[in-house]
């Protein structure tokens, strides 16, 4: 996995950008992206203790996420992909004891790339598979399917046209069709 | 004489004892010893239904003989006294073995080897106890003056407790103002009270208040006696000022010329003072005095001369004495280096000397040589409006800049930096094997005060703390810490371990961030080093006979049960002296020693155990080896106008120095009498021999 953080972090970088070019703390952007609860975290790291993404080794789980964050990083985590992996299986929202809700961070996360235009690859493939289908990750098996007398698209959104066409209303909706990652005719 | 009868009680003390002792055949053993009548064990002997054993056989004529093997008699003497007393039982005819601490716990994996010295130890208590003669406990009458020493917010709670309560008090304080430390700080955690305006109404209360006399500038000389009747000298250094017509208006700090300043104290060396200075605005008693090392002997005048007088036949006053409009400074003063000694009897003493901080001239790692690298008492002078600067905050290493345009009368502009970054750093000194491996306590919390207060005054400034951990297991600490957070303080887990000093004066610091698990990196203008709370001078200690611990803190005589009580009865401690603390908690304990002081002086007399040493007048020759060896001075020569030795049942401790020495065997010990030690050391030569 590529990462962009460097070796030693430079508070002094990272304040006087968040003074002088962005104009704002990155905490407080986080914060106006659902995350309000961000600043009582006190690193504990419950919820990394059970964070799917934090046991499969992705880098910047919620516990480190947040650090980072309160440090006033952020473009340096733009090319980071741990975002996207959150399956917001809401354990750590449970755990937190301080309602920090970090699964919101995640997302808050998700959104401040999605607005500077910073989404890696992989999260292009999952947004155009759930446009496409209904399903974020799209498992291929027709085949299979057909074999044991199965139809060969799931009873789901994908086999659906009336539910598929109304997710993608949803999706014409968002903030996606600006972007332009895919086309969304 | 009737032949004595024993009862021995053997107790297993839950697992403590049986786990290592085998109970039952050390009960079988002592039930063949001689004049034991009865052996009983139990499982808890000093729990109710195990004393009852004890009464039982008392009441019951089986015994008038006790003799427990169990634990302590430091802790459990008195139990199974009372116990023998309820049954009208002389409490001096009970003997105690210890078979715990002495026997069953060090001897805890040689099972066989524990019973065999149980075994021992009991019949040697019984052999004692054969001998044993009943006595009478006595009275002395006690002095209820209370001698306190150190000012600071500990001494100065104790003091006014007991002065309020009715007794007199003696208040010593090294310094020529009382206060403390606690009068250098700008505000105090957890509710950012402003320091002095909490403390400045208690010094004033102890200066004005009836019972208390109050003596700075002084210091603590010898300390004679013991409880009830300690003799103290207390030496007052001179002061070149009298006292009595100086009425603090500070007309003479001008007048001292700058070749004569030394660093400032108060202002914990960030500026300077005068030789002649008044230590801080609301210093109590309010009074000038003459630092004579410092003094620069203004006309060669040395002290104690009187001034040189001119043609016209005018002294020629040196500038200090000049400014003084009351004629209380005076160098003509006859010099008296020794300064002049109080002497005082008290019954008790409480010591509440407080702590030093630990210089950062330690720590080159750290880039202690610069002048923007300060100490956190440094930091609390800094933002303070009786500090260098009255409260502006500006780098350290401006502050004389400052000074000089203020002397000019604060003229044309100056360029002043003020930080725009400024870092801590905790655990500086402590936590350390190197120099202190306790934790100072008070540091996080302080370190969050600063940063609190500095974010509020100048929410722009970029504030990091680099910490081991947050330590905040206080009262509503750990909600200031979060709010300190909250107000956008940036913690960096992990303490710094260097820091550079960049051309232009400002400081990277260099740390690590475990939440993240990466090195960090931060230019700083200002840092603040939390160093270490250190123990004052041990010299005290050894004149007080009280001892210290490892790190050279006061040692309460049990942490727990005993935290302000010291091994030496009628001493107790308090505050910092003790060990690190906060301000609550030093409050605290200067309360409970006040309390214990007078629990033990609200009688005015005192119950003191009956073995003593007493001189058998016959054997006696007169000899007068004892009394120089007498660690109490209880013994004098001299009795009904003879040349023999006679000891003073107040004075004596019981410490058996003088029975040992004596050449004659005229002197004995009651409870320890010859006949009894002997009788003990002959049971284990028996064994020795079987």
């Amino acid at each position: 996995m590529e990462e962009h953080v460097p070796a030693v972090i430079n508070l002094t970088y990272l304040w006087k950008k968040e003074r002088e070019e962005l104009g704002e703390k990155v905490i407080e952007t986080i914060k106006g992206f659902g995350a309000e609860g961000i600043e009582y975290c006190m690193q504990c790291g419950a919820c990394s203790s059970i964070c799917p993404l934090a046991t499969t080794g992705f880098e910047w789980y919620n516990r480190r996420l947040i650090k980072a964050i309160d440090f006033g990083i952020r473009d340096e985590l733009f090319d980071d992909v741990t975002p996207w992996a959150c399956v917001a299986c809401n354990r750590c929202v449970e755990v937190c004891p301080r309602n920090v809700n970090p699964f919101e961070v995640m997302f808050a996360m998700r959104r401040l790339m999605i607005e500077e235009l910073a989404v890696p690859m992989t999260a292009v493939q999952a947004l155009k598979s759930l446009y496409d289908h209904g399903h974020a990750v799209y498992t291929t098996g027709r085949e299979a399917r057909k074999k044991v007398g199965l139809p060969e698209k799931p009873p789901t959104t994908d086999s659906d046209e009336k539910a598929l066409e109304e997710l993608r209303v949803l999706l014409r909706n968002t903030k996606l069709p600006e972007l332009g990652l895919f086309p969304m005719s | 004489m009737k032949k004595p009868r024993i009862g021995v009680y053997v107790c297993h003390c839950g697992e403590n004892i049986a786990g290592a002792v085998d109970v039952k055949k050390v009960r079988e053993f002592a039930e063949k010893l001689p004049d034991v009548v009865v052996a009983r064990d139990y499982l808890f002997m000093c729990s109710d239904p195990g004393q009852e054993l004890i009464k039982k056989d008392i009441r019951d004529g089986l015994v008038d003989r006790v003799v427990v093997a169990s634990c302590t008699p430091k802790t459990h003497e008195p139990i199974f006294r009372r116990a023998c007393e309820a049954e009208g039982l002389n409490k001096y005819y009970l003997e105690m073995a210890n078979i715990r601490d002495q026997c069953s716990w060090p001897h805890w994996h040689e099972k066989e080897k524990a019973t065999e010295k149980a075994k021992q130890l009991v019949a040697s208590a019984v052999a004692k106890a054969r001998l044993l003669k009943p006595l009478e406990d006595m009275f002395v009458e006690l002095n209820q003056d209370v001698l306190v020493i150190g000012g600071g917010i500990a001494g100065i709670f104790a003091a006014l407790d007991i002065g309020n309560a009715g007794y007199r008090v003696y208040l010593v304080e090294k310094n020529p103002s009382i206060g403390g430390n606690m009068a250098k700080l700008d505000k105090t955690f957890p509710t950012n009270d402003c320091s002095s305006c909490i403390l400045t109404p208690l010094m004033v209360d102890v200066a004005n208040h009836p019972n208390i006399e109050l003596l700075t500038y002084s210091e603590v000389e010898s300390v004679e006696g013991t409880v009830g009747k300690f003799r103290v000298k207390v030496r007052k250094k001179q002061t070149w000022v009298d006292w009595e017509k100086c009425t603090g208006c500070g007309a003479c700090l001008d007048a001292c010329p700058p070749k004569a300043m030394v660093p400032n104290e108060f202002n914990e060396g960030l500026d300077t003072r005068g030789a002649i200075y008044i230590p801080f605005p609301q210093a109590v008693p309010r009074k000038a005095v003459i630092d004579i090392d410092a003094c620069i002997k203004c006309g060669g005048r040395e002290f104690g001369e009187a001034p040189r007088i001119t043609r016209d036949g005018k002294e020629i006053l040196a500038p200090c004495e000049k400014a003084c409009p009351t004629g209380a400074c005076s160098r003509t003063e006859p010099k008296n280096p020794e300064g002049e000694v109080v002497e005082l009897e008290v019954g008790a003493i409480i010591v509440a000397t407080g702590y030093r901080v630990m210089e950062k001239t330690h720590f080159k790692e750290l880039a202690a040589h610069s002048p923007n690298v300060i100490t956190a008492l440094q930091m609390e002078r800094l933002i303070s409006a009786t500090g260098p600067t009255e409260g502006k905050l500006i780098i350290p290493a401006d502050i004389p800049k400052y000074k000089a345009w203020k002397k000019k009368g604060r003229g044309e502009d100056i360029e002043l930096r003020s930080p725009e970054v400024i870092t801590f750093i905790s655990c500086v000194g402590s936590r350390s094997r190197k120099y202190h491996t306790y934790c100072s306590r008070v540091c996080c919390m302080y370190m969050l005060k600063q940063a609190m207060q500095l974010k509020e005054s100048y929410p722009d400034l970029e504030i990091y703390i680099s910490f081991i951990d947050v330590r905040a297991a206080g009262k509503d600490f750990d909600e200031y810490y979060m709010r300190c957070k909250e107000l956008g303080v940036k913690i960096i887990r992990g303490r710094a371990g260097g820091i550079q000093e960049l051309p232009d004066g400002r400081l990277l610091v260099r740390s690590y961030d475990s939440d993240i698990g990466k090195p960090v990196e931060i230019v700083s203008d200002l840092v603040v080093l939390a160093t270490a709370i250190e123990p004052s001078s041990s010299e005290l200690a050894r004149k007080l006979g009280i001892s210290l611990g490892v790190e050279g803190f006061l040692r309460e005589k049990h942490t727990k049960l005993y935290p302000v009580d010291t091994l030496r009865e009628g001493i107790f401690i308090c505050g910092c002296a003790q060990g690190p603390k906060d301000i609550p908690d030093s409050v605290a304990q200067a309360k409970a020693a006040a309390s214990s002081a007078m629990a033990l002086l609200s009688k005015g007399k005192m119950r003191v155990e009956p073995l003593i040493a007493e001189v058998d007048m016959e054997k006696c020759s007169g000899c007068g080896i004892c009394a120089p060896l007498c660690p109490y001075k209880a013994i004098t020569i001299e009795h009904d106008g003879k040349r023999r030795a006679e000891i003073n049942a107040t004075l004596c401790k019981g410490c058996g120095v003088c029975a040992a020495e004596c050449p004659s065997k005229a002197i004995d010990l009651h409870g320890f009498t010859f006949e009894q030690i002997l009788s003990q050391i002959e049971v284990f030569a028996e064994f020795e021999e079987a």
